[in-house]
C-alpha cells in the first residue's frame, strides 16, 4: 500500500497529438482546400449581403428610380439583380459542394480507421503517446483482479472487451460514443443532400400563381416565366371565398374552399388557409391573395320620386330587373371595385317608359351622386354582395422532402459532433513478481477536460477496487 | 396591462443585476457575488411569471396566442433566453465571473422593448401568416440560439480584454486578474458557439418548414432569411476555422464578435434597414 506511483497525467498537452497528427498529414494536400472553404464562406456571405442590399427581381422601373441607368444595366449583366440565381452563385455553391466533398473523402480515409482498425491494441510507442496515463502495483493474480476491473468499467464506462488473454497479461479494451467521429460527415452530408433538393426542386418543379373567381374553375397555372402547365387530369374549382378582420382593421382568415375535381367527378371539398395548404397529386395550393372579381348580389333602394315610397330590390349583374308595379327596368352593366378614388361603383343602365335608355354610375360611397339624373326613380346602393377571387400560389416541388431529409442528417450530425466524444480506455494488467502491473490509458475524441475527470474516476476507482479486495482478503475471507 | 408594468420593472432588476456583478468583480467580493446571482434569480423568476401573465392577457383580450408575436414581445423573450442561459451556465460552472458581461445583454435587449419608441407594447391579434404551431418552434429555437451567441460574445470580449493586457505585457491588476485564465475563456467561446450553433440550423430549418406552409416554399432568399444563413456562414466559419484549422485565442474570439453583429443585424437591421416578407420581428 501507498507504493504504487502517482498515476502520469500529461498538463498542458497539445489534443491526443498522435492520431490528430494523422488526421493532419493526410489533410496536408487539402489544406489548400480547407482554406477554399473558407474562402468559400466568406465570399457567399457577402455576396448574400449584396443580395439583400440590392432589391431582387424587382421591375426595371423600381430599379431606375434608386440607380442611373448604367449603374442597372452593370448590375443586370453581372446578375446582381437576380443573384441568388444567377451563374456564378450557384457555381459558387457547386464549388463548396465539391470542396465538401474532397475535403470529407480525404478525411474520411483516415476516420475509417477507426472503424477497420479499432486501435484495441496498441504498440507501446502508442501507448505512450496517449495523453492519460496511469500505472500502479496491484497485489494479487492477474486472473483475480481481472473480473473487478470489467466490474468498475461496466459501471463507470462502458462493458470493456477483453483484446489479449494469455495467462499472465491481460488487455481490457472500452470505447463509447464512436458515432462522434463520423458526425462531420453527416453535416457535409447534409449539406449535398439539401442542395440536391433544391436542385430536384428546380428541374422537376414549377411554381406559379391562379387567379380564380367563385363559381369558377381552373386546371392549369401561368408560372412566373409565362409557361402555362396543365394540372395533371383535375381541376380546381373555388366554392368559396371568405375573409374576416379583427376589430382592429387587421386581417383575421383568408379562406378558400377548393373543390378537386376529376374527370367530372368531384373527388374532395377542403377550405384552404393561410398555413393550411391543400396537396393533390403531389401538386400543392396556397392561399396567397385575394380581390373583388365582380357582383353576387347587389342591393338597391329605388325610390320612387312621384310617391316617395323606397323599395329594396336585389339584382344580378347583367340580368334585367323590373321594378314592380311599373314597367321600368335596370340592368347592372359594370362593377368596379374603387372607380377612380371614389370606392365601389355600379353602372346601371336603366330603362322608363317615354324617355331614351340612361346609362349611369352610382356610387356607393357617395349616393348623392345619382340623384341629378332625370326620371322618376332614384337609385342608390344598399349593399354590394362581392363576387370573390382567390388568388393561389401552386407549386410543385419533389425535391422538399429530400430537404427535409438533409436538414435531420444535419441534426444527427449536430448531434454526434457536438454532443459525443469518441472516448477509448486501456488497461493492460501484466503479472509479476509480488503482484500485478496495471496500466490505464485513455484518448478522447473531443472534449478533453471533461474526460479528464471521468479518466481520473476510472482511474480512482480500479485503484480502490483493489483495496477492498485487499481488506477482504485482510479480513481473512477467501474470495 | 400589468404584465408591461412587470416588464419595466424587470428592467430595472436587470440592471441593478449588472451593477451587482460588475460591484462583484470590482470588489472581489463573494458576498456581492451571491447577492447578485440571488437577485438574478429572482428577476428571471418575476420575468417568467411575467412573460406567463401576458399570455394569460392575450387571452383575456380574446385572442389566446403566445407572446412571441411581435419585436416587443421578441425582445423580451431575447432577454429571457440570455438570463437563464447565463444563470445555467452558472449553476454549472460554480462561476459567476461573466456575469458582468452577459447580464448586460439581458439588461440591454429589455430595456430596448420598453424604451424605444418604435416598439410597441400593444397585445395584438395574430395575423393569418404568423397562425400557426411552427411559430414557437422557430422563436424559441432562434433566440435560444442567439441568446447563446450573445453569451459567447460576452465571453470573447473578455477574453479580448484580458488578451490585450497581456500582449501590452502589463501584469494583471484588478478586475481582469479575476478573469478566468485566456484557455478556459477560448474553451467557453466555443462551448456556447456548439451549443447555438445546431440551435440556429434548427430555427432555420423550422422557419423554412413554416414558410413552406405558409408562403408555399422553404426558401424564399428574403432578407430575413439571407441575414440568417450569412450568419450561419460566419460561425460555420468558426467552426471550420477552430476544429479543422486549430484556430485559438484571439482570432476565434473576434470570428465569435463578429458573428454576434451579424445575429443582432439579422434581428434588427433587417427589420429597419431592408424590407421583406419576415416584417413581424
Amino acid at each position: 500500500m501507498g507504493q504504487s506511483p502517482t498515476p502520469v497525467f500529461l498538463p498542458g498537452y497539445p489534443l491526443s497529438k498522435k492520431e490528430e497528427k494523422g488526421v493532419f498529414s493526410s489533410l496536408g494536400d487539402s489544406l489548400s482546400s480547407l482554406k477554399l472553404t473558407i474562402a468559400l464562406l466568406i465570399i457567399l456571405a457577402v455576396a448574400s449581403i449584396f443580395g439583400t442590399v440590392i432589391p431582387q427581381n424587382a421591375s426595371p422601373e423600381e430599379y431606375l428610380r434608386f440607380y442611373k441607368f448604367s449603374t442597372y444595366k452593370i448590375l443586370k449583366i453581372l446578375g446582381f439583380l437576380d443573384m441568388y440565381h444567377a451563374g456564378w452563385f450557384v457555381f459558387l455553391l457547386a464549388l463548396l459542394s465539391l470542396n465538401l466533398v474532397v475535403c470529407s473523402w480525404r478525411r474520411l480515409r483516415v476516420t475509417r480507421k477507426f472503424f477497420s482498425l479499432p486501435g484495441e491494441r496498441l504498440e507501446d510507442e502508442q501507448w505512450q503517446a496517449l495523453p492519460l496515463r496511469g500505472k500502479f502495483l496491484q497485489q494479487g493474480l492477474a486472473a483475480d483482479i481481472l473480473p473487478r476491473f470489467q466490474e468498475v468499467l461496466s459501471r463507470l464506462f462502458t462493458r470493456p472487451k477483453l483484446v489479449e488473454d494469455s495467462k499472465q497479461a491481460y488487455l481490457l479494451f472500452a470505447e463509447k460514443e464512436k458515432p462522434s467521429r463520423i458526425g462531420v460527415y453527416c453535416i457535409h452530408l447534409s449539406v449535398l443532400v439539401i442542395l440536391a433538393g433544391a436542385l430536384i426542386g428546380s428541374f422537376l418543379g414549377f411554381r406559379g400563381n391562379v387567379n380564380i373567381e367563385e363559381g369558377q374553375a381552373a386546371d392549369q397555372v401561368i408560372l412566373r416565366n409565362g409557361q402555362q402547365v396543365r394540372f395533371p387530369g383535375f381541376s380546381v374549382q373555388l366554392e368559396k371565398f371568405s375573409v374576416s378582420f379583427y376589430s382592429t382593421g387587421a386581417p383575421k382568415e383568408f379562406k378558400s374552399i377548393l373543390t378537386i375535381t376529376e374527370k367530372g367527378r368531384k373527388i374532395l371539398t377542403e377550405p384552404i388557409l393561410v398555413n393550411h395548404p391543400l396537396t393533390y397529386k403531389g401538386i400543392t395550393f396556397y392561399q396567397s391573395s385575394y380581390g373583388v372579381a365582380g357582383v353576387a348580389e347587389a342591393i338597391l333602394a329605388v325610390k320612387d320620386r312621384q310617391s316617395g315610397k323606397e323599395v329594396a330590390v336585389a339584382a344580378q349583374m347583367g340580368s334585367r330587373t323590373e321594378i314592380q308595379g311599373s314597367s321600368s327596368f335596370f340592368l347592372l352593366d359594370r362593377f368596379l371595385p374603387d372607380l377612380q378614388g371614389m370606392g365601389p361603383a355600379l353602372q346601371v343602365i336603366f330603362s322608363e317608359p317615354n324617355r331614351p335608355q340612361q346609362k349611369f354610375w352610382v356610387f356607393q360611397n357617395h349616393p348623392g351622386l345619382a340623384d341629378r339624373r332625370a326620371g322618376r326613380y332614384r337609385l342608390t346602393i344598399k349593399k354590394i354582395e362581392p363576387r370573390y377571387y382567390s388568388g393561389l400560389q401552386v407549386t410543385k416541388d419533389p425535391g422538399v422532402g429530400v430537404v427535409w431529409a438533409g436538414c435531420l442528417i444535419m441534426m444527427a450530425g449536430f448531434y454526434m459532433t457536438f454532443f459525443m466524444s469518441h472516448r477509448r480506455i486501456w488497461v493492460r494488467l501484466t503479472e509479476k513478481e509480488g503482484g500485478t502491473l496495471v496500466a490505464i490509458a485513455g484518448s478522447s475524441h473531443r472534449d478533453r477536460t471533461g474526460f479528464e475527470e471521468e479518466f481520473k474516476k476510472i482511474d480512482q476507482a480500479l485503484r480502490e477496487a483493489r483495496r477492498a479486495q485487499e481488506e477482504n482478503k485482510e479480513r481473512g475471507g477467501q474470495p | 396591462m400589468i404584465s408591461t408594468k412587470m416588464f419595466s420593472s424587470v428592467t430595472f432588476l436587470y440592471l441593478a443585476c449588472t451593477v451587482l456583478y460588475f460591484n462583484f468583480l470590482a470588489f472581489r467580493s463573494e458576498r456581492l457575488g451571491k447577492i447578485a446571482t440571488g437577485l438574478s434569480w429572482i428577476t428571471l423568476l418575476i420575468h417568467t411569471a411575467a412573460i406567463l401573465w401576458r399570455w394569460v392577457e392575450s387571452y383575456q383580450l380574446g385572442m389566446g396566442h403566445a407572446p412571441l408575436s411581435n419585436m416587443y414581445e421578441s425582445l423580451v423573450f431575447f432577454s429571457w433566453c440570455i438570463a437563464l442561459l447565463y444563470l445555467l451556465w452558472e449553476r454549472k460552472m460554480k462561476s459567476r465571473i461573466i456575469g458582468s458581461f452577459a447580464m448586460p445583454f439581458a439588461f440591454l435587449f429589455i430595456a430596448y422593448a420598453s424604451l424605444a419608441p418604435g416598439v410597441s407594447d400593444r397585445i395584438d391579434p395574430l395575423i393569418p401568416a404568423l397562425q400557426s404551431n411552427w411559430l414557437h418552434a422557430h422563436v424559441i429555437t432562434c433566440f435560444l440560439s442567439y441568446a447563446s451567441f450573445a453569451l459567447s460574445c460576452a465571453v470573447s470580449v473578455m477574453y479580448l480584454i484580458k488578451n490585450k493586457k497581456k500582449e501590452q505585457g502589463g501584469k494583471e491588476t484588478g478586475w481582469i486578474s479575476l478573469f478566468p485564465p485566456l484557455d478556459s475563456l477560448d474553451a467557453l467561446v466555443y462551448k456556447t458557439i456548439a451549443v447555438g450553433f445546431p440551435l440556429l440550423t434548427i430555427g432555420i430549418v423550422t422557419g423554412a418548414a413554416w414558410a413552406n406552409y405558409a408562403w408555399g416554399s422553404y426558401w424564399s432568399w428574403d432578407p430575413k432569411e439571407t441575414w440568417s444563413l450569412i450568419t450561419w456562414f460566419v460561425y460555420a466559419l468558426f467552426l471550420h476555422a477552430r476544429l479543422a484549422r486549430e484556430w485559438r485565442g484571439k482570432r476565434t474570439a473576434l470570428l465569435s464578435v463578429i458573428g454576434f453583429a451579424a445575429v443582432v443585424f439579422t434581428y434588427f437591421g433587417v427589420n429597419y434597414v431592408l424590407a421583406g416578407l419576415h416584417s413581424y420581428a
